[in-house]
């Protein structure tokens, strides 16, 4: 039951920062991105025809510059890797939720994605209103606070969009019934808290690794995706099981990867990142990119059987 | 009377934790049962079976909350029905017109009445108990994180949209009265609010939770 992982870590940036003139660094980042506008982003997918293509976005509705920095790098490597779902691990929308912040911290930096027919599947976040969100086309949810569906397509996955802020018991018990009743070879659970996690700011939320590990261990999960905390981390795999932070969509918390918790595997704490996965067959790709369209960490694995 | 004693029946699969707890220490206050007693259930029928105060107290809330969630939908059957396929600006009018409405039906609504004194003390003492367990620091953490509280909490207020809501551990969950769908607990700073979800209101709430 253990996870026959081959990750090559394209890159690992957790560590330096070297303080300098703000307005200077905006300005080599304009630069910057106006010289790579043209030049293809060095992915490393396989990008085969009939894999399951997708991205994984958090922590992202701030409305702020860097948020659409980033959802304009996202329609880039859309136009090289053409994945058709965003799977979204919650604080879809910070502050209020009214129709022009769904418009200003939704619609409007992620248009050109929406544009392209690419369809986003919410979870919700501590920061996000169930009742504004899960009403909401855009985001999927079909009126429910949590969800599973299984996306179109050859492969055999199914996706689980759970409500960690508000656990209750039923929903634990939804959540096994649906694991139990899923064929799929890939049963990927997505939510906010994140059962592991390096960050100073949150960390690790024991509670509901103590309510939802056991499942994923009992049911085969491979790979759980969650955000949360304001980074990008891949963990070293727990219990056989790999665990993503994607918490850095629009957010950031610079620096705040403690990487004395020996958990990380790979992380970035420097930038805004977002994450893009290929599924075919037994095995899962995946590639973390900044805002600045580095891919900073990449690889793959086999998934538990 | 069959709705009172599944209330009652509900109330005690949550109270068989404390009961324990309730009978194990002499000092625990006494509830005074004609004051847990709840408008229009009558009180001179005994119940079905032998019940502690605890459950009786949890029992009288819940019919508290019942009897708030048929106002409410009442109220959200006269708007327009929300769909799958909503806008926000849809939704968003929804929200507020629903919370005008159960703000005008209950414009004398005061703290306490849902979160009757005597569930109040209960629930305190089932929120200690759990927070005294191995688990309690974590637990607490969990519910602080990101929980800056807002002064002047009031009945009917909006939550403030630029505070994110505590998260409740499913530890907590599992030993709280279980409630309807419209509505779910939430802390503001280290008071339990009763939050009507669909309205975005605050029902009620207990103050300083955590004091006992």
């Amino acid at each position: 039951m253990t996870v026959q992982k081959r990750v090559s870590v394209a890159c690992l940036i957790i560590g330096f920062f070297v303080p300098v003139d703000a307005a200077r660094v905006r300005s080599e980042v304009a630069t910057a991105q106006a010289q790579q506008a043209a030049a293809p982003l060095p992915l490393t997918m396989p990008n085969k025809a009939d894999s399951l293509k997708f991205a994984i976005l958090g922590d992202f509705g701030t409305g702020s510059r860097e948020q659409y920095q980033l959802a304009a790098i996202m329609k880039r490597v859309h136009d090289q890797y053409p994945f058709n779902l965003v799977t979204l691990v919650g604080d879809n929308l910070y502050g209020s939720e009214r129709p022009q912040d769904f418009k200003k911290k939704f619609e409007d930096p992620y248009k050109p994605l929406l544009d392209d027919g690419v369809k986003f599947y919410a979870s919700l976040g501590n920061h996000d209103d169930p009742q504004e969100q899960r009403n909401y086309k855009l985001f999927n949810m079909d009126g429910k606070r949590y969800y599973s569906f299984k996306p179109d397509g050859n492969q055999s996955v199914r996706f689980f969009a759970l409500e960690s802020s508000y656990l209750q018991p039923e929903q634990v018990a939804w959540f096994e019934q649906e694991l139990k009743a899923s064929n799929s070879d890939w049963k990927i659970p997505y939510f906010h808290h994140p059962p592991y996690s390096s960050g100073e700011r949150h960390g690790s939320d024991p509670q509901i690794r103590s309510a939802l590990e056991p499942l994923f261990l009992k049911y085969n999960v491979s790979v759980v995706l969650t955000g949360h905390d304001h980074f990008y981390e891949r963990t070293k795999p727990q219990k056989g099981i790999v665990y993503f932070v994607v918490g850095a969509g629009g957010q950031l918390r610079k620096g705040n990867i403690d990487t004395r918790t020996g958990l990380t595997a790979a992380g970035n704490d420097r930038d805004q990142s977002f994450m893009i996965a290929e599924i075919n067959g037994d095995e899962m790709w995946f590639n973390a990119i900044s805002r600045q369209g580095q891919v900073f960490d990449s690889g793959s694995f086999t998934r538990r059987k | 009377m069959a709705g009172r004693c599944r209330l009652i029946v509900m109330a005690m699969g949550v109270s068989l934790s404390l009961m324990s707890c309730a009978c194990s220490r002499s000092s625990s206050p006494p509830v005074d049962q004609a004051k847990a007693a709840v408008p229009g259930t009558g009180t001179s029928t005994p119940p079905a079976q032998p019940v502690n105060e605890d459950a009786k107290a949890l029992a009288a809330f819940l019919d508290r909350v019942n009897q708030y969630v048929l106002v409410h939908q009442k109220l959200e059957n006269t708007l327009p029905k929300l769909s799958k396929e909503s806008t926000p600006q849809q939704v968003d009018a929804h929200q507020r017109a629903l919370s005008k409405l159960i703000q005008d039906a209950r414009k004398d609504a005061k703290q306490a009445e849902i979160f009757t004194p005597e569930s109040q003390v209960v629930i305190k003492k089932l929120i200690a108990k759990i927070f005294s367990g191995p688990d309690g620091a974590g637990l607490k953490a969990s519910v602080m994180d990101e929980n800056p509280g807002v002064p002047n909490l009031k009945v009917n207020d909006r939550y403030p949209d630029e505070i994110p809501v505590s998260t409740i551990p499913p530890q907590l969950l599992e030993g709280l009265p279980k409630l309807p769908e419209e509505m779910e607990y939430r802390f503001v700073g280290d008071d339990l609010i009763l939050m009507d979800t669909h309205a975005h209101i605050i029902a009620d709430f207990i103050p300083n939770t955590f004091t006992k």
